[in-house]
């Protein structure tokens, strides 16, 4: 630290200390003067008086012998001489001696005779021989003006001596302080302004003051400057530690990946780090002073009103906003910028920005391949849908005159596909899909929505002239043999059409009415198109009631079984029968199962209905077999329930629950269900035949009727379907038909059960054929539990009654 | 020593005296002056009246200096001792207004101013008065 030059200079002469002090001391002593010397005065005065008393007093003793001698004897010259003596005492001012008769002298100084002064002195004189007699007496006057000089005098001896002691007191006191205050303390300010704490310099207490006031203020003025170099110590040691942390942030600023910036409010960048600038192609550094300055507004925004608008809602929510910014930056790839924004207080903005243009374009890829088809390259049900969507709206723009929906699938092609494998079949669809593409322009759109269905939009045809006639090309292109594993596969398929916006205004509605249509073409043996019409509408409609009225009908019980005896031919005798479900319809009275199966089962209410249908006919051979009958009950089984819809350990839980013999409940199952998934066909039919149960199979010879495959099913019993029986005559082709089954089975070891005989004349020839049973109209129809009993009287008498002619 | 010797004789002489002396204040019989108070004797004797109560002038006649009498009767009168009345008049002598009483030479002179003199008062031995003489102040014994 250097000495400051603005400081006034100290010096002692001038030192307001000494000038104080000696000032303080004047007048201190003038004052204590003033009082002492008017107390000399007064005290003078009074001793003065009483000296001239006194004086006089003794002077009166002195000449009283010879004033009595005088007085007594009358000798006025005696008492003129002590007069003149006694006047000869400058105290006295006049002199006055009488005897009791005359006045023997009179004497005053000066010859001017003062008005009887004050303090007169009168001293009786008394005979030299007789000290009671009274003789005369003397008067003495004395002289004030002499007292008064006297005491003038003194005071001003007084004075003069106060005065003396008063100047050496206060040379004393100068001296004193400049000695020990001022020069010690001079001598510190003079070492302080030299002094530079920091390197260790410290005060030096001045000699002889070790003790003194002074010396503590050294001590304190030393302490106080450890402390200050200390707190500079601390101070210097923070401002390097936020230099330090400074140049982190710098590094961190410098080295983001994103764009960092700071605006005004006007959008004027005020800094902005290396990131921003790679991603702007600006100057590296913040422009100086020379450099107009750069606002956010001029880089290249696609959309400049955007980043205004961001600004403004950036300095108006107080909070971070957010905005994609689209960038035109010619021949660089970044396109698109991620922009945070948020005000960082003093009308400031602080922003982030990234580089999102990988993420814009893997953003738009993942769009595209989430409306596209990976296998064919076509667009999706997504795409399709958007596409739709586009249409209706380009409609209302008027801009299409309306376009025409075809949804294709190709028939059995599911099958096909388990036949021939996965990779042979996406094969099939890439043709299909080429096959189609050749079909339509290119105008239109092609999708496709799901495994093997195809959609196509003919924009701006609405015509059904026209759809007919490329629905006739597709249906042609794809009867076309395809190739695959180097064989030939033939397939077709159904195509269902709606037309916007002739059928649906919406794209759900048209896209269900297309489905409806497709469904119906399908279901009328496929390898056509249909036009929708409302009529599909109502059906679609009807079985969602049927479907709602299944659920219900499920909750409430209206299911029951029916029973349908099974006579044994063999023993002329009841062998059990087949229990069939039907539907006690509130309103629509007893409902028969061809009406409610085909959907329990596609809608998969039918694995619930056959549970229950399990238990009621369990609980039936329980009455059976609690009253002695050894009825055997048939329950059909749907495809939908094998494997899991009807496990082998339910069936066993069931039967064990009643305490039933399985070898009493029948199986009936047909051969397409079998030929659904043929291994997992298999085990369950081997699992529930171990346990015991029987295996019916059920409108044998409708199907394929493979033979190996009821050498490798563990079938006991054949049921021949009735529209062999009923056509049986004697002698013609059915009649050897239902023959040959019977001898097969018999020759296999199965028993057959021929069904729907209404005749007589069928029950003979099926005796004849040596069919073991039967069961049909002939017997009894179907009936509630309640009536079997009776059904059981009725057969029990048509059997033993001889005449059974027909 | 020769003070000593007197001062010596002196005493004896005073013890081997029998009787003290006793002065008595005495005029010359024939006079007028009738008895006096001590008081008109000692202003008589000590310069303060020279006059009788009659108006006459008094004159007093002292007794030899060195008398015992003398000693004696300024003694009795005034108390002071010869010492004491020889200051006193000397001082009164300074200014002349007054004079001494008259300073007989010796015993018998005494007697002879006081007949030889109108106005004459002195003093003598008590044993001394005849009848020339008339007593007119006694001290009280």
């Amino acid at each position: 630290m250097t000495a400051r030059p603005d400081l006034p200079p100290v010096s002692w002469w001038s030192s307001g200390l000494l000038l104080r002090s000696t000032l303080a001391v004047v007048l201190a002593s003038l004052l204590a003067a003033a009082v002492a010397v008017g107390y000399t005065a007064y005290a003078t005065s009074v001793r003065a008086h009483h000296a001239s008393q006194t004086r006089l007093n003794e002077l009166l003793d002195t000449i009283q012998s010879t004033l009595s001698v005088a007085c007594f004897a009358n000798d006025q010259t005696l008492a003129v001489e002590v007069a003149q003596g006694v006047l000869s005492n400058s105290d006295v001012l006049a002199v006055r001696i009488a005897t009791t008769q005359a006045v023997l002298a009179d004497k005053q100084r000066g010859g001017a005779p003062s008005a009887q002064p004050a303090g007169l002195l009168k001293r009786l004189i008394y005979s030299p021989f007789d000290r009671q007699k009274e003789v005369g007496h003397i008067l003495l006057t004395p002289d004030p003006q002499v007292i008064e000089a006297r005491i003038r005098e003194e005071v001003w001896f007084a004075a003069i001596q106060l005065s003396w002691q008063l100047g050496m007191v206060t040379f004393a006191m100068v001296v004193i302080t400049l000695m020990f205050v001022v020069r010690p303390i001079k001598a510190m300010s003079d070492r302080l302004h030299r002094m530079d704490p920091t390197t260790g310099e410290r005060l030096a207490t001045p000699k002889r003051h070790a003790s003194t006031e002074i010396g503590q203020l050294v001590t304190d003025i030393n302490a106080l400057s450890d402390r200050l170099t200390s707190a500079l110590e601390v101070e210097r040691h923070l401002r390097q530690q936020g230099e330090i942390d400074e140049k982190r942030y710098h590094t961190i600023f410098d080295n983001a990946e994103s764009g960092l910036f700071l605006i005004d409010r006007q959008g004027s960048l005020m800094s902005w780090n290396p990131s921003f600038a790679q991603l702007f192609d600006i100057d590296r550094q913040p422009p100086g002073k020379a450099l107009a300055p750069l606002n956010i507004n001029q880089l290249p925004w696609q959309n400049p009103t955007l980043m205004d608008r961001l600004m403004h809602s950036a300095l108006t929510q107080n909070t971070a906003v957010t905005q994609e910014l689209q960038i035109l930056m010619p021949g660089a790839e970044r396109s698109w910028a991620h922009m945070v924004l948020r005000s960082v207080g003093n009308n400031l903005l602080q922003g982030v920005v990234h580089d999102v243009s990988h993420l814009k374009e893997s953003e738009a890829s993942a769009r595209q391949q989430a409306i596209t088809d990976p296998l064919t390259g076509l667009a999706n049900r997504l795409g399709l849908e958007q596409r739709l969507h586009m249409l209706v709206q380009a409609y209302a723009g008027a801009t299409t005159r309306g376009f025409a929906l075809l949804l294709i699938n190709l028939d059995e092609f599911r099958r096909v596909n388990e036949g021939i494998g996965l990779p042979a079949g996406d094969t099939i669809l890439q043709t299909t899909t080429r096959r189609l593409s050749a079909c339509v322009s290119s105008q239109d759109t092609l999708a496709r929505l799901a495994a093997d269905n195809f959609g196509i939009i003919l924009n701006n045809v609405t015509q059904g002239e026209a759809v007919e006639r490329i629905a006739g090309r597709i249906l042609q292109a794809i009867r076309q043999p395809y190739f695959a594993d180097g064989s030939p596969i033939n397939l077709h398929a159904s195509i269902g059409v709606a037309l916007f916006p002739g059928d649906g205004f919406d794209v759900p509605s048209l896209l269900r009415q297309a489905e409806l249509a497709m469904e119906s073409a399908k279901s009328s043996g496929g390898d056509q198109h249909v036009f929708f019409n409302p009529v599909l509408t109502e059906a679609a409609e009807q079985r969602r009631h049927m479907e709602s009225d299944l659920r219900s009908a499920i909750r409430n019980h209206e299911f029951v079984l029916f029973y349908q005896p099974v006579v044994d031919l063999v023993n002329q005798r009841l062998a059990g029968a087949e229990a069939l479900i039907r539907w006690r319809h509130p309103t629509r009275g007893l409902v028969m199962p061809d009406s409610f199966i085909p959907l329990a089962e596609k809608t998969g209410l039918v694995i619930e209905m056959s549970l229950l249908m399990l238990d009621v006919a369990c609980r039936q051979l329980l009455d059976w077999k609690n009253r002695g009958l050894d009825y055997v009950l048939s329950l059909n089984v749907s495809g939908r329930q094998i494997p899991d819809g009807l496990t082998p350990a339910k069936l066993q839980e069931v039967v064990q629950h009643y305490g039933i013999s399985p070898t009493r409940l029948a199986l009936e199952i047909t051969e397409g269900v079998m030929l659904r998934d043929v291994d997992k066909s298999l085990q369950w039919l081997k699992a529930v035949h171990d346990l015991g149960f029987r295996v019916y199979l059920d409108d044998f010879g409708t199907g394929y009727s493979s033979l190996s495959y009821l050498k490798l099913f563990p079938v006991d019993t054949l049921k021949v379907d009735k529209s062999f029986v009923q056509d049986m005559c004697d002698d013609n082709n059915e009649n050897t038909l239902v023959g040959a089954i019977i001898a097969m089975g018999r020759s296999l070891g199965l028993d057959i059960v021929a069904e729907g005989v209404e005749l007589k004349s069928h029950l003979v020839a099926l005796q004849r054929m040596g069919c073991h049973y039967a069961q049909g109209y002939y017997f009894s129809r179907p009936v509630p539990a309640e009536e079997f009993d009776a059904a059981a009287s009725r057969i029990t008498a048509l059997l033993a009654a001889p005449d059974t002619g027909a | 020593m020769k003070t000593l010797l007197l001062s010596l004789f002196v005493a004896f002489f005073g013890l081997a005296s029998p009787v003290r002396a006793e002065p008595v204040v005495v005029v010359n019989a024939a006079s007028s002056i009738g008895p006096l108070s001590q008081d008109e004797i000692i202003n008589i004797f000590l310069g303060r009246y020279r006059r009788l109560p009659t108006g006459d002038a008094a004159q007093p006649i002292d007794q030899p200096e060195s008398s015992a009498l003398r000693a004696e009767f300024y003694r009795k009168l005034v108390n002071k001792d010869v010492n004491e009345i020889n200051a006193y008049w000397s001082r009164l002598i300074f200014s002349g207004r007054t004079s001494p009483p008259l300073q007989a030479a010796s015993v018998a002179e005494v007697t002879v101013q006081l007949l030889a003199r109108p106005g004459a008062i002195a003093y003598v031995e008590r044993a001394q008065v005849d009848k020339r003489l008339r007593i007119i102040m006694e001290f009280p014994r």
